[in-house]
């Protein structure tokens, strides 16, 4: 499991995930993803090269999200594939955490 | 001296239908190769194999963390098998305490969440593995759990 970040204008910061969010993949980014939700206020979970989310793939991502939340800040998902989506439907979090495909929506929801 | 000869690896072998694991998170490593050659084997489509493999990993990884807990030597066996009705069963058994996955499902169902602040870290596993199995069936053994995770693979 790779994760990279980019600075993206208006203060987003865009995390980009890149293999299985499974136990080894959430083990993988947990300290770098708390890390930048520790300072972050407008964060966008890139997804697409997600191949895999289990269930501590989705508590690696909704710790740190509640973490933004709780200081006023905005998260949302970008791009998830259909089976990693149906994964986040089954557990309710696309109901708390906004999932956009389309780049630009998923900007102007964070600003 | 001349190096020892050796044969090239097979590399068209069926995979082992049965798998061992030790009761510790790093074993799950050996889940995903076996998963994917059996999804070669079978010819499954992504849609089920993403299934198969959420499904080993929920289940699995229950085991580990609460049901054999701080033990890491415990045995856990996969075995899986093609049935002439086009579904794919695979059985877990472990010597875990008792612990019923289908049946505690139904008592974790609660009304969603209304905000991310309320949203418990821990919980999910098992509804997945309800909602992503094909079929679950549980069975107390004399001295573990058997439970069997099923898939339809065609037709």
């Amino acid at each position: 499991m790779q994760i990279s970040t980019q600075q993206l204008d208006g203060d987003i910061t865009r995390i980009m995930l890149d293999g299985r969010l499974d136990i080894a993949g959430a083990a993988a980014i947990d300290l770098k993803m708390n890390l930048i939700a520790g300072t972050a206020r407008k964060l966008m979970i890139d997804m697409q090269n997600v191949t895999f989310l289990g269930s501590m793939g989705l508590s690696a991502i909704v710790i740190p999200s509640r973490a933004v939340h709780s200081r006023g800040g905005r998260v949302v998902l970008f791009a998830p594939n259909n089976l990693v989506e149906s994964v986040l439907r089954t557990s309710g979090i696309n109901g708390l955490l906004p999932v956009y495909h389309d780049f630009a929506a998923a900007i102007a929801a964070l600003q | 001296m001349l190096p020892a000869l050796t044969m090239p690896a097979e590399t068209n072998t069926k995979p082992d239908p049965r798998l061992t694991l030790h009761s510790r998170l790093d074993d799950l490593s050996l889940v995903w190769p076996w998963v994917d050659a059996l999804g070669a084997e079978y010819a499954i489509s992504a849609q089920t194999l993403f299934a198969i493999h959420l499904c080993l990993e929920e289940a699995l990884s229950n085991i580990i963390r609460h049901g054999y807990l701080t033990h890491t030597d415990k045995p856990i066996t996969v075995e899986c098998k093609a049935t002439a009705q086009h579904n794919l069963l695979f059985t877990i058994e472990d010597q875990a305490p008792p612990f019923d996955p289908a049946a505690a499902t139904s008592a974790e169902e609660a009304p969603p969440p209304s905000s991310i602040d309320e949203l418990k870290v821990g919980g999910r596993g098992i509804n997945l593995l309800r909602k992503f199995a094909g079929s679950l069936a549980y069975e107390r053994l004399a001295d573990g759990n058997r439970l069997t995770i099923g898939f339809t693979i065609r037709g």
